[in-house]
């Protein structure tokens, strides 16, 4: 008897020191001069750019490009296209293709193809014409000529989403879902699964050499087990290592974090069509009062993200500082509020209730990002304060969007990025402007305000950078006083690599993962 | 009931480790009265505390004490684990007792469902199930409860075959005995010692099973205490905050030592020649 448990506490004694040396493994600074491996998450489950979100995949991936591109500063600068210009009437712009780019099997990019590129996205992805619409597309020679309806003052911008990667339309038996487009970018893909990619240098690539003969790039969704494999060296740059990961990567002399304030904001959607428990304003303006956004984002994240307050996040210039947040951390008015809506706990049991039912709510999330449930086990934690319910729903990353579109919820949380045409109105429009005959799909909340629709209208036609602000913060304020959504924090996105890799920059527009500048450190 | 009373006094080891179990029992049930703060309170400001004077086992992500979740956690986990190897004990038992007993077509269809069960690989099962029902402690007993009982039932089926063929059963059918009456008074007493053994020795491996499904999310859900649940909360942080993950793993590993050695003793106790009467 004493044998057996003797035998049995030395076998955990040896059991609990191997899981602590499993920890420490191999730290190879050293990246091979061929072979690159990037650690991502990945939601794409196949290569079509029209399809759903996926182009971003195609552009991070370092296989499809755009007319246009941003920089770090996000200013829309020329990549295929090299110059661009406007006519007077405003309505008819120039893109100028260079005449060098050509795609990975040698086929040159003209604008016949662009245009068909182009005529082929709008076609397959109802996204596209929520961002611009066009009268007409022509193409002459070497210049693409896009008129649109309406005066539209960020097209430049617009073509630099990845929706409108250029790719070669004269390839037709091509199965593009499963080996990927033909496209211009310096890796084109050898084989594609949504667990690993393996990219191939473009040996055609019209804009340099490429650095490497080949990039693997293996899915890891978990945030911390990315850390780990790049602890360990199995990968040799990693996207967006969590907060709590971070100071693994401290030292200098074997890891490079690149780091900037994103332009993302975390934010949960509100279910508030009729029927739903946060119909009634003063129980969503109780819910966004008890939820202390300053300790989450201080403590809980450990000051990797800036607490949250307007849609806009502070890194663009959108007068985040002059906006009035009349929700404000309060949670001794949230329980007032919530009694005024008639709720009060009847029963004892911790909630309140009315006419019989508890305040409940679901709340959906998914954990590719390792923000999302905290910030949902936070809300649950608070909410429970002043005695609304959270039921937390944790979902594939697949069922959310479909969810978002069914309103399939009473809390959808999200990390969205604000500025993916380059400026928020395209983000403003898409979320909250009113939703007419599936006019914007992405908001199923119910929440629609005409004075916001009509500066929206006046945004979308205006030139004036001065005057495009100004109508941004007041739809601002408007979704702050109806409280339209819960925007919890702004993240810095980062991107952690060995120290023997060079230029693995995290650019505020994450469209740019693998690109051509990613080499081995000279 | 007297053999384990006889056993108390005569064997120590049995009685030591039943005083631990029972040790187990009270801190579960006690646990609102030992448990210094509120375990699903979220104190933000205290996130990610070590182990100290205020807080025995440190604090989690969201400033929750450590040790409150545990013994709390102990509720959960030990009255799943109960509940389950009760079920699966009495739905195993049942199955095979009515399977022997009754042979023929009866037994076919049961061993075959049996047989169906157990290709499949336990826990994948289990997860499938508990995915199409959704995630809670009661769906998680429920889906391990499908899948474990068919070794209960193959045993119980063997010993009801062996018993079966006893003279004594042979006199109560000759005496015009019920299948009911027979089944309840001379078969089930004669083959109930080697299934109490044997659901006592599993309550270990089904406590593993139980924090396992939970550790995949299909157990207990946020922000209920649990260990296995707790296991995977602290899996995001082992390099950073090591004491989320070692302090649930070490109750787990408590509960499961401490239930299989008083399952081995029992097994000595009841059963001391370690096979059946023949």
């Amino acid at each position: 008897m004493k044998k057996s448990l003797k035998f049995t506490a030395a076998a955990a004694m040896i059991g609990l020191m191997a899981f602590a040396a499993a920890g420490c493994g191999d730290k190879k600074a050293a990246v091979s001069n061929e072979v690159v491996k990037f650690g991502v998450t990945n939601f794409a489950d196949n290569l079509d750019p029209a399809d759903n979100f996926f182009s971003w995949v195609v552009m991070r991936y370092g296989l499809g490009e755009c007319l246009v591109k941003f920089d770090e500063k996000m200013n829309a600068v020329p990549w295929l296209a090299d110059k661009w210009s406007i006519s007077d009437d405003k309505l008819t712009w120039t893109f100028h293709i260079n005449d060098k780019v050509c795609f990975s099997n040698g086929d040159k990019l003209t604008a016949e193809i662009a245009k068909e590129s182009i005529e082929r996205t709008f076609k397959l992805n109802t996204r596209a014409q929520s961002i611009f619409q066009y009268a007409e597309i022509k193409a002459d020679g070497q210049n693409l000529i896009i008129k649109t309806k309406k005066p539209t003052p960020t097209l430049p911008g617009m073509l630099a989403d990845p929706l409108f990667i250029m790719i070669d339309t004269k390839v037709t038996n091509r199965d593009i879902k499963k080996e990927g487009p033909i496209c211009t970018g310096p890796y084109a893909v050898k084989s594609y699964s949504k667990a690993k990619a393996v990219m191939v240098a473009n040996e055609k690539y019209w804009n340099g050499k490429v650095p490497f003969k080949t990039a693997e790039i293996p899915t890891i969704d978990d945030p911390n087990t990315r850390a780990m494999a790049l602890q360990k060296g199995e990968i040799d740059f990693a996207i967006n290592i969590a907060s709590g990961d971070l100071q693994l990567f401290k030292d200098k002399a074997k890891y490079n974090i690149s780091e900037i304030a994103s332009l993302r904001t975390v934010l949960a959607q509100i279910n508030m069509n009729e029927g739903k428990p946060l119909h009634d304003p003063k129980v969503r303006a109780a819910l966004i009062q008890c939820l202390d956004r300053e300790t989450y984002n201080k403590v809980l994240l450990k000051d990797t993200f800036i607490p949250g307050k307007a849609p806009v996040p502070p890194s663009l210039d959108y007068g985040f500082d002059q906006l009035k947040d009349p929700n404000a951390y309060n949670p001794e008015n949230a329980k007032k509020l919530l009694a005024e809506a008639g709720w009060k706990d009847t029963n004892g049991d911790g909630y309140v209730d009315k006419n019989g039912k508890n305040l409940e709510i679901d709340f959906v999330f998914y954990s590719g990002r390792a923000e999302l449930p905290l910030y949902a086990e936070a809300t649950q934690a608070d909410a429970k304060k002043i005695g609304i319910k959270v039921n937390m729903k944790n979902v594939d990353y697949n069922v959310l969007d479909p969810m978002r579109r069914n309103g399939e919820f009473d809390l959808i949380i999200s990390n969205i990025l604000t500025a993916n045409t380059g400026d928020p109105e395209v983000y403003l429009n898409w979320y909250w402007k009113s939703n007419i005959n599936g006019s914007q799909p992405q908001n199923s909340t119910g929440y629609s305000n005409p004075q916001y629709d009509a500066l929206s209208d006046k945004l979308s036609v205006e030139f004036d950078p001065a005057k495009r602000r100004e109508y941004m913060i007041q739809m601002q304020q408007i979704l702050l006083d109806d409280g339209a959504a819960l925007f919890f924090g702004y993240p810095k996105t980062n991107m952690v690599s060995k120290a023997g890799l060079a230029n693995a920059n995290i650019f505020p527009a994450d469209y740019y993962w693998l690109t051509k500048d990613v080499c081995p450190k000279q | 009931m007297e053999t384990i009373i006889n056993g108390f006094k005569t064997n120590r080891a049995f009685a030591v480790t039943s005083v631990l179990v029972l040790c187990l029992l009270l801190i579960a049930i006690a646990a609102p009265v030992i448990a210094p703060y509120d375990p699903t309170h979220a104190a933000m400001k205290d996130a990610f505390l070590e182990p100290g004077a205020q807080h025995l086992f440190g604090t989690d992500k969201l400033g929750r004490d450590c040790f409150s979740r545990v013994l709390y956690g102990a509720r959960a986990s030990l009255t799943g684990v109960l509940v389950l190897v009760a079920s699966v004990f009495v739905v195993g038992t049942t199955m095979g007792v009515v399977s022997g007993y009754f042979g023929g077509k009866v037994d076919m269809v049961i061993m075959r469902i049996s047989d169906m069960m157990i290709s499949f690989p336990g826990m994948i099962l289990a997860i499938a199930i508990a995915g199409i029902m959704g995630g809670s402690l009661v769906n998680a007993v429920f889906a391990l409860t499908i899948v474990s009982w068919t070794k209960y039932a193959r045993l119980a089926r063997s010993m009801v075959l062996k018993v079966k063929r006893r003279d004594f059963v042979e006199a109560a059918i000759v005496n015009g005995g019920t299948p009911g009456h027979i089944l309840w008074v001379h078969i089930l007493p004669n083959i109930l010692p080697m299934m109490v053994i044997t659901a006592a020795a599993d309550i270990g491996a089904l406590m593993m099973e139980l924090a396992g499904l939970s550790f995949l999310g299909f157990g207990s859900q946020p922000p209920a205490p649990e260990w296995g649940l707790m296991l995977n909360e602290g899996r995001q942080q082992l390099q950073t905050a090591p004491w989320l993950m070692f302090f649930p793993g070490l109750a787990i590993f408590v509960t499961v030592v401490v239930f299989n050695l008083w399952g081995d003793n029992l097994r000595d106790v009841l059963d001391p020649r370690g096979d059946v009467e023949d």
